[in-house]
């Protein structure tokens, strides 16, 4: 493929020789894979030889990159995600699930850990946005139709997404042990209990002798009301079973639009 | 309708043809990437700068707030608490959302309008997700900010007496708390629950026939011999439900329905 040489100005020719002294010595070039990439050539061989840009296509159709196609909206849904991790990591730090601990962790993190509230603040509002914009992403997809053929399975996988990053937001609500997350969790899961057949206030529980402290609810929460038990599982769920899941469900995702390949007019 | 869509399909997606305009992906979509991110770490950072995350005194299980409430984005199956038993409002209306939502792409009868927005050939599928999300974010609103104590409704602005359950006053607008709900009668809600699932089901069906030139029924005869009486029968059940979850928000709140069918072991 022959490149057309392109009219440099003095700043463009001084900016290219300061990109080459940057990239052409042997230090850069043992971590880049391909050199400064300046042509066509180069371009789709950075994307294609690289192990995190090899996520990407090397060439995307010119409709997906507008704003008014894809919103950006999954995109921003997994980088809230990589957010909410690192914020979550640090949060660890200072939190212990504990009845008599965890709040007054919550007011060190507030009056004491330098830089406590912004943190909290941030993982609470990415977490409230995660949900939003996986709502968002949902609508995106299906007012363009997306989820057609051949990718019905990755919108089915898409579903389930949307229903563990509920779960993830939920669990995390009763960590702080204030009023709020406490009987915010009490109110969602004595739903639970009326479950047909598997909760204790269901219809047809006396099937298989359902009561309180043996239905689906006690099973979440590990007692007949939210409790230490309680919280541990939350946290437990929280900080390591729901990210874990998602992360996998997500990897699936994102190989699948890839071998599915975006979305297009047809 | 053939799958095997390396074959078939995406053979015709026009993204796939040599002459279709494409860009590479560096630096072009690595840009909209990188901006992206920069612009929610900025606007994530901003908003907790300005807003505090919140949190209330520490949990006390003796001291139930009123109303205590879940989070935005489970409110309206709470706010469908007031329509319906715990079953139904917190388990099978969840539930058919997320098996509802999964089948869509299964009972899809426009395969080839994708990649782009557009309402010719797909009116009848847009509409019913369009219904069902602004019924999903209304309820949401409706229990988030129209709700107070005892789960009454509070219109914002209104100044309201504070204290208690005695702010209830003469003339309010939907004073649940006070109008007498009643149920109806074993005989007349078996008929209107069967009566409604029948009719719902074959009236599509029938209509057809009693008026074979109305301009609704091309499209609909056409729509209907694409779906084939299995999705038909998954497409309209669907519909049925989401539609008689309104029918019962009306009955309650025109009719002060309670309950349409009692049984010893359910009630509806
Ligand atoms: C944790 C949640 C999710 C993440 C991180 C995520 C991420 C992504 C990303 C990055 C894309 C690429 C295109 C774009 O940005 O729009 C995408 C596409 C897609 N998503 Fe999601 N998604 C999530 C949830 C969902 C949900 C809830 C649905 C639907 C119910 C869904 C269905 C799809 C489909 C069908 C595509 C392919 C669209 C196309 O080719 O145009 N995803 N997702």
């Amino acid at each position: 493929m022959s490149e057309k040489p392109e009219e440099k100005s003095g700043i463009g020719k001084t900016l290219d020789f300061l990109a080459g002294l940057l990239t052409s010595n042997p230090i850069y070039k043992s971590i880049f894979r391909v050199g400064w990439p300046n042509t066509v050539l180069k371009r789709m061989a950075v994307m294609r030889s690289s192990f995190y840009m090899h996520i990407f296509p090397t060439k995307v159709g010119k409709h997906g990159l507008k704003l008014k196609y894809c919103w950006c909206m999954g995109g921003i849904v997994f980088f809230l995600f990589l957010l909410l991790t690192i914020t979550g990591i640090l949060l660890m730090f200072y939190y212990i699930p504990d009845e008599n601990r965890a709040f007054q962790d919550m007011k060190d993190l507030q009056f004491m850990v330098p830089f406590g509230v912004i943190l909290r603040n941030m993982h609470r509002w990415a977490a409230h946005g995660m949900v939003f914009t996986v709502m968002l992403h949902m609508m995106r997809v299906f007012y363009t139709g997306s989820y057609k053929p051949p990718r019905q399975f990755n919108w089915a996988v898409g579903v389930l997404l949307l229903l563990v990053t509920f779960l993830l937001s939920f669990t995390g609500y009763l960590l702080p042990w204030d009023q709020l997350g406490f009987w915010a969790v009490t109110v969602g899961t004595n739903m639970a209990s009326s479950t047909p057949v598997i909760g204790y206030e269901g219809p047809f529980h006396e099937l298989l002798g359902v009561q309180i402290d043996n239905d689906i609810r006690f099973a979440l929460i590990g007692g007949t009301r939210i409790g230490a038990n309680a919280l541990v599982r939350a946290y437990v769920w929280h900080c390591v079973g729901l990210p874990l899941i998602l992360t996998a469900m997500m990897v699936f995702h994102f190989w699948r639009i890839r071998k599915d390949g975006f979305s297009g007019p047809m | 309708m053939a799958q095997d869509l390396k074959t078939d399909q995406s053979g015709y997606m026009l993204m796939n043809k040599p002459d279709y305009p494409r860009v590479s992906t560096f630096p072009n979509l690595v840009w909209v990437i990188l901006l992206m991110m920069l612009f929610i770490t900025v606007l994530l950072w901003a908003v907790s700068f300005v807003a505090n995350a919140p949190l209330e005194e520490m949990s006390e299980w003796a001291k139930t707030p009123n109303p205590a409430k879940a989070p935005w984005y489970f409110i309206g199956l709470q706010e469908l608490l007031v329509y319906f038993d715990p079953w139904i409002a917190g388990v099978m209306i969840p539930n058919q959302l997320i098996t509802g939502l999964i089948l869509i792409p299964y009972v899809d009868v426009s395969p080839t309008i994708q990649g782009r927005y557009a309402w010719e050939g797909r009116k009848f599928a847009i509409s019913v997700f369009t219904f069902g999300a602004i019924m999903w974010f209304a309820l949401i609103v409706v229990g988030q900010f129209l709700r107070g104590p005892s789960w009454q409704v509070y219109w914002p602005i209104i100044d309201y007496d504070i204290g208690g359950h005695g702010w209830v006053r003469e003339g309010m607008p939907l004073k649940q708390g006070i109008t007498k709900l009643k149920s109806m009668s074993m005989g007349a809600g078996a008929t209107l629950i069967l009566g409604y699932s029948f009719f719902g089901m074959v009236l599509p069906l029938v209509i057809p026939k009693m008026f074979p030139k109305a301009k609704l029924t091309r499209a609909l005869k056409g729509y209907l011999d694409v779906l084939g009486p299995i999705k038909y029968f998954v497409v309209q059940s669907h519909i049925l439900m989401i539609l008689g979850v309104l029918g019962k928000i009306i009955l309650r709140l025109g009719f002060n329905v309670k309950y349409i069918l009692e049984t010893p072991w359910f009630k509806i």
